[in-house]
């Protein structure tokens, strides 16, 4: 018999998950994983399903068909242990706007059923840790946007839940707010938290997050580590060459090397970039160690990787769901 | 100008007819008529005039209904506009205060007059049953039309005046409230003051008041109509200013078409009006302001810590007004006790601390108004109030049932109540006997059983309609009661037989309890189980 280890056990698996609304399909056969201690993205579209499959895994839905385990907990037949361990944060402000700051973390500590001597320690905590300390006492009402997400991201977190889910946590945020959001969300990673955060925001997703899944039109398009979607899809990886300073010679000197298949310029030539294609048997490294023989000005040399938001292009079709 | 009215004006109108709430209304103005007759069919044996209580009855109906539009559907027109954010792109359109007032309000007052006008073929019906003739009829209808457009225009008025619709509903019940009971509590207190306490101008300012009242009326103008020399009633309840008056020619049916009610309330309606277009700029600021603010809002006092019944705590705490208005309250209620007190001295009574006669059945009738009151005012807002809020996702996340949550919110409310029971319990005390005179055992069982009913009901509209939940309610609980009322003494008669037929005694307690139970079994229930699923689906939203 195998022991499951809770290193093993996923986060959140996901397992052909369909849920229909009035005759609208929503969500079909969705499929995916996210392990603990991660940070993993989820996007799609408006309308893909992201907000239903989310309901879904914090126990506020019940799905037509599939099955979703949080920790290895049923959300269909244990929703109770679910609850206590993951912290939601839906898309819109679902606050009490005229309790405290205090009031509001000490009714949901309460909820969650935690001593009053351990909710000033809790309470004390996540105020730090979202830096809200200075506000505790203020009416939620007088709060600015940043703040109530602050807040909102503190009430997630006064249970120490194991799972995140944080549903557009950046929408209508400042940038400097939303960099600060940021910054918290990696904060939790590195305390061990899994974050499940659907966003639109894909260039912040693809620096923050370890893996992602893409879903359009309720079916899941990619669902794994962030570095193999940001892969280019051609066989042969493309190279990027920048040199310090301009060389009119460089171009045909590195074309002439044993293994470079194509040397071009990108498409806003500065005449210090490169994109460099190998043939299939050289390796990166050999050819590194030839270009270094050049004796050019390398400022940096990197294999090229597509941005999510050309990934979530090609995975994601056009148009609005009907 | 002329194409922004129309453009808005056939805008509201299907908008109107794609929304549930129009069609609710007019589904309760047929069920008025429907009711109207059923309840007469009822009488056909008892009554010589059996067209006049027909009628009488469609006219209650209708002015019950007619207010509890007011309330709720008429009161929305320009609110819904600042509800939704789009009075600027109004505005923006090149609409200036006439077309939106004119165009928003016409079109819901047309559809209900248009209510009012297809109903008249069908109360003919009551001249062929007897006691009525056309001429009051007509003049009837004419009196609800202006009394529907003067609640509409008064809504209107509160709907530019206020920033939400649940501010323009609760200005609008208080209005029209105030000038229901005005003439009543100006001629109670004159009465109630020794000579010589006021002025000859106050008492003269005072005395004019149910006049100036009588003059737009529709409850004494419905009475003038139809010679009910008892006053206008609603639930037995006299709604009359007490200056009604029934002449020999108005028992005969012989009244006039048009009298001064009519022209008083359209000049009324139209002042509101126009006072609602001029102001309108000036009123209409956005319905949230609170925007982001750099200065620290804070509360001076502190609530204390959760409960361990942390629902229950937020209920009591923020919702019903938590410790400090409940002990505004219990003042508030020693404070009526000792007017009721001090009148019953100044008028040469002096029994201690007790009170006596119609100053202790008074003095419980006021307290227990005021339990009702806030026992609806609870069910309907505590729910709402997550809805408002948009809170139920988050507390659906916490590791509590939903049925926990919704016990947890009665609980919260029911702590509000104390103050005003307490209060009854010390009316009845300290009472001579009257109290329990005046109540039968079946007076106090079909309040307890309505208050039960009417408070679910309001719970479960909250989460369907947005404002009109307690207004709603109070219109579906007056047939409901006598639509329950048959059933429930029907089931407990059928208990006691089977009781008596295996010789078990059925004594007060023993009834009192079986028809908590049947009531409990076949009405609460039901509507408990509803609120609970609407709750669970409204929280998946």
């Amino acid at each position: 018999m195998s022991t499951i280890t809770r290193d093993t056990v996923p986060a959140i698996s996901v397992t052909n998950l369909s849920h229909a609304f009035k005759g609208h399909q929503a969500l079909s056969q969705v499929t995916f994983c996210v392990m603990p201690q991660t940070l993993h993205g989820f996007v799609g579209p408006n309308g893909a399903g992201k907000t239903t499959t989310l309901k879904a895994i914090c126990t506020l839905l019940k799905p037509n068909w599939g099955e979703v385990q949080v920790f290895g907990h049923s959300v269909r037949n244990d929703s109770v242990a679910v609850r206590r361990r993951i912290g939601f944060m839906p898309d819109h402000f679902s606050m009490y706007r005229q309790m405290t700051v205090f009031e509001y973390l000490d009714f949901f500590a309460a909820a969650y059923g935690l001593p009053v001597r351990q909710r000033d320690t809790v309470i004390h905590d996540v105020l730090t840790l979202t830096d809200m300390e200075g506000r505790r006492d203020d009416l939620i009402s007088g709060l600015s946007r940043g703040m109530q997400q602050r807040v909102s991201l503190a009430r997630v977190l006064v249970h120490d839940p194991d799972l995140l889910l944080l549903d557009e946590p950046a929408s209508g945020l400042d940038p400097r707010a939303r960099i600060e959001l940021m910054e918290i969300l990696r904060e939790l990673r590195r305390m061990g938290k899994t974050v499940f955060i659907s966003s639109h925001i894909l260039s912040e997703l693809a620096e923050l997050c370890d893996s992602v899944t893409i879903i359009d039109r309720g079916q899941i398009k990619f669902s794994g580590p962030m570095d193999i979607l940001l892969e280019s899809p051609d066989e042969r990886p493309l190279y990027n060459l920048k040199l310090a300073t301009i060389s009119e010679t460089a171009m045909q000197r590195i074309k002439e090397l044993p293994g470079v298949e194509t040397v071009s310029e990108p498409e806003f030539a500065t005449g210090r970039d490169y994109n460099i294609q190998l043939a299939p048997a050289t390796s990166a490294n050999e050819f590194l160690r030839q270009l270094l023989t050049l004796d050019l000005s390398i400022t940096s040399f990197s294999q090229q990787r597509r941005h999510l938001n050309q990934a979530f292009m090609d995975l994601t079709t056009r148009g609005v769901r009907t | 100008m002329i194409s922004g009215v129309t453009t808005l004006f056939n805008w509201t109108l299907k908008m109107d007819s794609k929304s549930v709430y129009p069609h609710i209304v007019r589904a309760g103005f047929a069920g008025a008529m429907l009711f109207a007759i059923s309840m007469s069919f009822t009488d056909v044996f008892g009554t010589g005039s059996m067209g006049l209580r027909f009628f009488e009855l469609v006219c209650t109906l209708n002015v019950l209904i007619i207010t509890v539009s007011g309330i709720s559907y008429f009161v929305t027109a320009v609110t819904e506009e600042k509800d939704a954010g789009t009075y600027a792109l109004l505005r923006l359109a090149g609409m200036n205060s006439l077309s939106i007032t004119l165009g928003k309000s016409t079109s819901r007052l047309v559809s209900s007059l248009m209510l009012l006008v297809i109903q008249m073929p069908f109360t003919f019906l009551s001249i062929t049953l007897g006691g009525v003739l056309w001429n009051q009829i007509v003049a009837a209808y004419l009196a609800l039309a202006a009394w529907m457009i003067l609640v509409a225009n008064l809504a209107l008025f509160c709907s530019v005046r206020c920033a939400t619709s649940g501010r323009a509903a609760g200005l609008a019940a208080t209005t029209i409230g105030f000038f229901v009971f005005l003439p009543r509590i100006s001629s109670a207190f004159l009465g109630a003051i020794p000579p010589g306490v006021l002025s000859t101008g106050t008492i003269a300012f005072l005395g004019s008041i149910p006049a100036v009242c009588s003059k737009i009326s529709v409850f004494d103008r419905l009475a003038e109509i139809l010679g009910l020399t008892s006053g206008f009633t609603i639930l037995g309840i006299d709604f009359s200013t007490g200056l009604t008056t029934i002449s020999t020619a108005s028992i005969k049916g012989e009244v006039l078409i048009v009298a001064g009610q009519f022209w008083s309330s359209l000049l009324t309606a139209l002042v509101l009006f126009v006072i609602s277009t001029v102001t309108l700029d000036f009123w209409s600021a956005p319905a949230d302001t609170a925007g982001p603010s750099e200065n620290k809002s804070v509360r001076r006092w502190s609530v204390g810590r959760c409960w361990n019944l942390s629902v229950a705590w937020k209920e009591f705490l923020f919702f019903t007004g938590g410790r400090t208005f409940a002990i505004a309250k219990f003042l508030a209620g020693g404070l009526v006790f000792a007017g009721f007190r001090m009148f019953q001295e100044m008028d040469g009574y002096s029994n201690g601390l007790a009170l006596r006669g119609d100053y202790s059945w008074w003095a419980f009738l006021t307290f227990m108004m005021t339990l009702t009151a806030e026992v609806l005012l609870y069910s309907s807002g505590c729910l709402f109030d997550e809805v408002r809020q948009q809170t139920q996702s988050t507390l659906a996340t916490v590791p509590i049932s939903s049925v926990r949550i919704l016990v947890e919110k009665f609980a919260g409310c029911a702590i509000a109540l104390i103050p005003a029971i307490v209060w009854i319990f010390i009316t009845l005390i300290l009472s001579d006997g009257t109290i329990v005179r005046n109540c039968s055992a079946t007076m106090v069982s079909s309040y307890l059983i309505m208050l039960g009913f009417a408070s679910h009901l309001a719970a479960l509209l909250s989460l369907y309609t947005r404002w009109a939940a307690l207004p709603l309610t109070i219109l579906l609980a007056t047939p409901a009661f006598f639509c329950m009322a048959a059933p429930i003494l029907g089931l407990t008669a059928v208990t006691s037989v089977f009781a008596r037929s295996h010789n078990i005694e059925v004594t007060l307690l023993l009834s009192s309890i079986i028809n908590v139970f049947w009531t409990w079994m076949f009405v609460l229930l039901p509507l408990q189980i509803w609120i609970r699923d609407r709750w669970i689906a409204l929280s998946q939203q």
